[in-house]
């Protein structure tokens, strides 16, 4: 059996169903496919594809092992440009988190490539593959439409105090707490540029159920510290480690 | 001497009026200053649904509500006891914030001029009570309100 995380608390349980392929996780809303190309930005909704000219088909490619032996993703079959999402988690009790992100990434999906940063962390893939995670990535777990961020640029915000209605602070405003439906909607798409018409992301998680699905060891929920499984596997790690790169001859 | 309220999350329009107006409702109170995040500016073509910046009206008196509150400094009158004061805001905060918040006792606000107040006013004298009121870049007159209060 793959072991994917040590720990008994929730936040360790929370962090082995994200990187399990086989958990499915809970789907909490809907998000149309228009409003997922809307929220990229990166074509027009009802747009076609733009893609590799002469078709793949066509071209004359050089003899590949590798190749024959790798089925592609439909992206990479078609000739998609490869196109990103970038997410930013606040240490508020943010369900994911961009460490987690990319482990799970990589155990759930084929042809991405992952990039991980302190406070924020992107995903690329072909464009039609992007759009089919993205949508995942927006509905289920992974997402609070709170103290979740999509944004492709000026990330800045994930370790700020929330704003009253538990929004994370977003110098470009693109989500935004709707006070007379109780729903964030998202007004610009990832990098800024206003939308015709706004996309629901729903209701923001409360207080309670975020802190019963989050990813994040904090001493005002759960301390990394009470978890003596994940630290005692760490102290292993670090202690063996540290003997094995001493002195190697 | 000061208090500082630190409330764990940076307050909206509406509920800053309402902080402010019980704050400034208590007899102890002489100065109060709100610092955070600069709203963002006024756009024409924003959605007037998502607007955050307001008039906010404190005791009366209109006051063009320039950031979102993330600290309050408040100084008391040196012949109230600073305790009896900071346990009524406690009261205050404890109704109007319930996501949390922290009270300080000690001195934020600054008294003394200094080198830029200099250059900024030359040889003007300014009452002590508007020092250290704004920052230097400001102008007076556009961040700092005064109320009358009936004692």
């Amino acid at each position: 059996m793959a072991q994917y995380y040590p720990g008994t608390t929730q936040v360790a349980q929370n962090r082995r169903n994200f990187t399990d392929p086989d958990y499915k996780l809970e789907k909490l809303r809907e998000i149309s496919d228009e409003g997922v190309v809307k929220i990229l930005g990166h074509r027009a909704p009802g747009e076609e594809y733009k893609s590799v000219h002469p078709p793949l088909d066509e071209m004359d490619e050089p003899d590949d092992h590798i190749r024959e032996i790798v089925e592609p993703i439909d992206g990479a079959k078609a000739g998609d440009r490869v196109r990103y999402i970038q997410f930013v988690d606040s240490m508020y009790f943010a369900p994911a988190q961009p460490y987690l992100r990319s482990r799970s990434y990589l155990n759930r999906y084929r042809g991405v490539d992952a990039g991980t940063l302190s406070g924020r962390q992107i995903i690329e893939a072909r464009e039609r593959d992007l759009e089919r995670i993205s949508k995942e990535l927006l509905e289920t777990e992974y997402f609070d439409p709170a103290r979740t961020g999509i944004r492709g640029k000026s990330v800045h915000g994930h370790s700020l105090r929330l704003d009253e209605n538990g929004v994370m602070f977003d110098m470009l405003r693109r989500q935004i707490f709707n006070k007379e439906t109780g729903k964030v909607e998202m007004v610009k798409d990832q990098i800024g540029k206003e939308l015709d018409e706004p996309v629901v992301l729903g209701e923001p998680l409360d207080e309670e159920t975020l802190k019963s699905k989050t990813t994040i060891y904090r001493v005002d929920g759960e301390a990394y510290k009470d978890d003596k499984d994940a630290v005692e596997i760490l102290h292993k790690i670090h202690v063996t480690r540290s003997e094995g790169g001493f002195c190697p001859e | 001497m000061d208090l500082q309220v630190f409330p764990h999350r940076i307050l909206g329009s509406d509920r800053t009026e309402m902080l402010l107006n019980e704050i400034e409702a208590l007899d102890g109170v002489k100065r109060t200053v709100i610092q955070g995040p600069r709203l963002p500016p006024e756009d024409p073509n924003e959605n007037p649904k998502y607007a955050e910046r307001r008039v906010i009206n404190v005791h009366g008196k209109e006051i063009d509500l320039k950031v979102k509150t993330g600290r309050i400094f408040i100084d008391v009158s040196t012949d109230f006891d600073i305790v009896e004061v900071k346990d009524s805001i406690d009261e205050i905060c404890k109704e109007l914030l319930p996501f949390g918040f922290d009270i300080d006792v000690g001195k934020f606000i600054r008294t003394q001029r200094t080198v830029t107040d200099n250059i900024k006013y030359g040889n003007e004298s300014v009452p002590d009570e508007l020092i250290g009121m704004t920052d230097q870049s400001a102008k007076l007159e556009d961040r700092v309100t005064i109320l009358k209060k009936n004692n």
